[in-house]
């Protein structure tokens, strides 16, 4: 099965800063990836690269087998790459419902040219997150864990096939980490892909099917979570030096 | 050869000018995030303060700075405590719309108090000027240019140097950090805000003295400060002094080789040029 | 739209369209200017209330259609028609080069960008023959204030027309997305490049149209007028005085505030520009989104919604 993503020796530099060093890896149809690795190791920046919000140094992106490397986000969004912010990016005048309407506006394909499909749309992809009641209040009411969701919302709105989750679980509590958790699954049944930043390491071991460790910049392991976890580098990487 | 060494005497000494009109708006910009559109309405008012401490008390305009820069930074203190802390968090665009109607009230006041006649500041030593080789240095104009250089460099220490002026630059980068750091945010935005007051008075008072001074020089004296200060770079006092000595040399260059009618051309056109090439200035930091 | 307010608004149009057969001479040319006023507001509300872009620049569009019309008309003898479109031709041209340029400014520094641009034209064209410089065009006189009464009035329903359209359509929703947050609209699939421009477009045409209109019904154009920089500040003052991003916004504050205006300089002529600046000042700090947030919020508020203002936006 050829892989719906590949990212081919990504570099990125920032004045002197090296966020990204020769990073490669590939995502399958319907799998999830996590992308793990301490503060600062470049997974924002390779979730950036991946959406077109941020250009490679060096190096290339290919989607469904075609290079995508020199296409803006917006035409990205199109061919069916969607993506939540850390920092999360609501529409603060319009309502929650309306906030993911854009999306089904404007996602794969160009998105649904009428306004009243869009919203109905967005209302299923807000049950499906679990924001269904909260669909007629003003974006800037919700509280964090809301903002999460509606960032999941706004994404899946845009039909992608691959998500890019950046870090949707930050600052939940246990039953809300499991709550998110099964939504990620489900987005997975619906045959999408998804690559997923998370610092809550139990989550991520019992979500994702391969793991992707960076450390700064650079790639230091690849693989199935459990052999991941054990390797002696990333626990370096972790904990520091002598603790292996 | 001699004309073109005159025309750039010229050009400088009017940039210098130039550069203390930018300061105060520069500063009020970069640390308050307030584009303040009546600027030039303060520069103006700041004029007439001379004018009137000069005619009716007989103190030169340029002894008389201290004093005129002195009143306006009360008045720039209690306007920002009492009247722009109250916008200071809406979107930036309010700040422009409130500045504006505060050039609105102030131009008007100004026809009111002071009449619609022309003035200028006229000291005995107005007509007099020297000479430096091939070229001619009017006397008032080359004091305002020293005045300018000593203004800016003094706000460059400032900011660099004094404790008020560090926690005005760290305001300026993180208002919550600063806050964290002791810093009372609502006095030092009026502090910002009447230094930038005392800076276009003085610069006011030196534009009366080369200049002509009536109430509706205020716009397009804000819109020549605009200019410079984003040509020079929000970040830094000497970029505003190389922004303002900049349009100066090429305001002087385009008058005389192209026409004087074209010399407000030239400026807008650099700044457009600056605007799509450079948003951050000939010497700011690189968004 | 709820009945009773579509036939409110209705009414009022019926009422409006009636004017120049109810009123006096001077309340119909009042009625001239403040009918293009809204215009401009209205097209104002399109590039800065809806997109976010604050324009200080759209009196070029009123000033190319002013020069378009004239020129047409003086100097090729065409009807008054074909000036129209010419004029609407040149502000196309205009925000599709030097709009795309500075559309890729944000905040503030596009704003400075559009009034620097505004400033350089009236230079420009007062060195243009065709134009008759700075001596300016004088246009074949048409004696019918009703008829520019009606024009004016006309344009104005379809700018207002547009932009209800906008709030219903995939394009409007665009532009909304961009001015919350332009970078989440791009990543959500919006060619955040495309529709800036195409919003300049428009909010251009509306301008250019006003302007041709103005010009024939004045008769007479030069730079520095066709081209008057203060418009910029009115069009913007009065579409956030009445309510920026609103569809009914900016006629609201055109008409209020032409009348304000009026009554003042009637009245009291020299403390009226005082008075003006006074409103606008005490508007921005109690009233920053408009008349039309008064509307919709006081009755559920009451009068808290003025201190709510202050303390959600001071220091």
């Amino acid at each position: 099965m050829s892989a719906l993503l590949e990212v081919r020796h990504a570099t990125r530099r920032f004045a002197g800063l090296v966020a990204l060093d020769d990073v490669s890896f590939a995502l399958a149809p319907s799998e999830i990836l996590g992308l793990i690795g301490p503060n600062g190791a470049g997974k924002t920046t390779l979730i950036s690269i991946v959406s077109g919000t941020l250009a490679p140094s060096e190096g290339e992106v290919l989607f469904q087998g075609a290079p995508i490397t020199a296409l803006p986000a917006f035409r990205r969004a199109r061919l069916g790459i969607g993506r939540t912010f850390q920092i999360m990016r609501p529409f603060p005048g319009l309502s929650v419902l309306d906030n993911v309407a854009v999306g089904a506006l404007f996602g794969r394909g160009g998105g649904q040219p009428k306004l009243a499909v869009a919203r109905e749309q967005a209302r299923a992809c807000l049950d499906f997150v679990g924001l269904g009641r909260s669909a007629g209040q003003r974006a800037e009411e919700l509280g964090g864990p809301g903002r999460k969701r509606l960032e999941l919302a706004k994404a899946l709105a845009m039909q992608p096939k691959v998500l890019l989750c950046d870090e949707v679980m930050a600052g939940l509590n246990h039953v809300e980490i499991d709550e998110v958790i099964d939504v990620i699954r489900k987005v997975r049944d619906q045959g999408i892909s998804i690559l997923v930043i998370e610092h809550v390491i139990k989550a991520i071991k019992s979500l994702s099917d391969r793991l992707l460790v960076l450390h700064h910049g650079e790639k230091i392991a690849e693989g199935v979570p459990a052999e991941v976890l054990a390797n002696p580098t990333v626990i370096e990487a972790y904990l520091g030096k002598g603790r292996a | 050869m001699d004309l073109l060494a005159q025309i750039l005497a010229n050009g400088l000494l009017l940039g210098g000018l130039y550069a203390v009109m930018a300061l105060g708006l520069a500063l009020v910009w970069g640390v308050l995030n307030i584009v303040n559109l009546a600027h030039g309405a303060f520069i103006m008012l700041g004029a007439y303060l001379s004018w009137y401490l000069y005619t009716d008390a007989g103190i030169d305009p340029f002894l008389g700075l201290p004093i005129t820069a002195a009143v306006m930074f009360g008045v720039g203190y209690a306007l920002q405590r009492g009247l722009l802390n109250l916008v200071v968090r809406a979107p930036m665009f309010n700040t422009l719309l409130i500045t504006f109607g505060l050039e609105v009230i102030l131009t008007y006041l100004a026809q009111l108090v002071f009449s619609a006649d022309f003035r200028t500041i006229n000291p005995p030593y107005a007509g007099d000027s020297w000479q430096l080789g091939p070229v001619t240095l009017p006397v008032a104009r080359f004091f305002a240019f020293v005045v300018a250089i000593v203004l800016t460099i003094g706000m460059w220490l400032f900011l660099l140097h004094t404790q008020l002026g560090r926690a005005i630059r760290a305001t300026a980068q993180n208002l919550i950090a600063a806050r964290l750091y002791g810093v009372e945010p609502r006095h030092l935005y009026a502090m910002t805000f009447g230094i930038g007051l005392a800076l276009a008075s003085a610069a006011g008072g030196l534009y009366g003295t080369v200049s002509q001074v009536n109430p509706y020089i205020g716009a397009s004296l804000t819109a020549k400060s605009f200019a410079i200060s984003i040509i020079g770079g929000l970040d830094n006092p000497l970029g505003v002094l190389v922004g303002g000595l900049f349009l100066g040399v090429v305001e002087a260059l385009t008058t005389l080789y192209i026409g004087p009618t074209f010399a407000d051309v030239a400026s807008l056109g650099v700044l457009l040029l600056v605007l799509v090439v450079k948003p951050s200035g000939l010497l700011g930091r690189t968004a | 739209m709820k009945p009773v307010r579509a036939l409110l608004v209705l009414a009022a149009l019926a009422l409006l369209a009636a004017v120049p057969w109810l009123g006096s001479d001077t309340l119909i040319q009042f009625g001239i200017n403040t009918l293009l006023l809204a215009v401009l507001a209205q097209g104002w509300n399109i590039i800065g209330g809806y997109t976010g872009y604050a324009s200080f620049g759209n009196s070029v569009f009123y000033g190319l259609g002013s020069y378009g019309v004239a020129i047409a008309m003086v100097q090729w003898h065409l009807p008054f028609a074909v000036g129209l479109v010419f004029g609407v031709g040149l502000g196309i041209v205009f925000a599709c080069s030097l709009g795309v340029a500075v559309l890729r400014l944000r905040g503030h520094y596009f704003a400075i960008a559009t009034l620097a641009l505004a400033q350089v034209m009236t230079a420009i064209v007062s060195n243009i023959g065709l134009a008759g410089q700075n001596v300016g065009l004088v246009l074949p006189p048409l004696n019918n204030d009703r008829l520019f009464y009606e024009l004016a009035l006309g344009l104005l329903v379809l700018a207002t027309l547009t932009v209800w359209g906008l709030t219903r359509s995939r394009f409007g929703f665009g532009l909304i997305a961009i001015r919350e947050n332009e970078e989440g609209a791009a990543v959500m699939g919006i060619d955040t490049t495309l529709y800036k421009v195409l919003a300049f477009n428009l909010a251009g045409i509306f301008s250019a149209l006003a302007g041709g209109i103005h010009a024939y019904w004045i008769t007479f154009l030069d730079p520095e007028s066709a081209f008057d920089i203060s418009l910029n500040v009115k069009m913007i003052i009065m579409a956030v005085f009445g309510g920026p991003g609103t569809v009914l916004g900016p006629i609201v504050g055109a008409f209020s505030l032409s009348a304000i205006s009026e009554l003042l300089s009637s009245n009291v002529t020299s403390v009226a520009g005082l008075f003006f600046g006074a409103v606008i000042v005490a508007a921005i700090v109690l009233m920053p989104r408009g008349l039309a947030d008064i509307v919709r919020n006081v009755p559920k508020t009451g009068w808290r919604y003025f201190r709510q203002n202050i303390r959600a936006h001071r220091l």
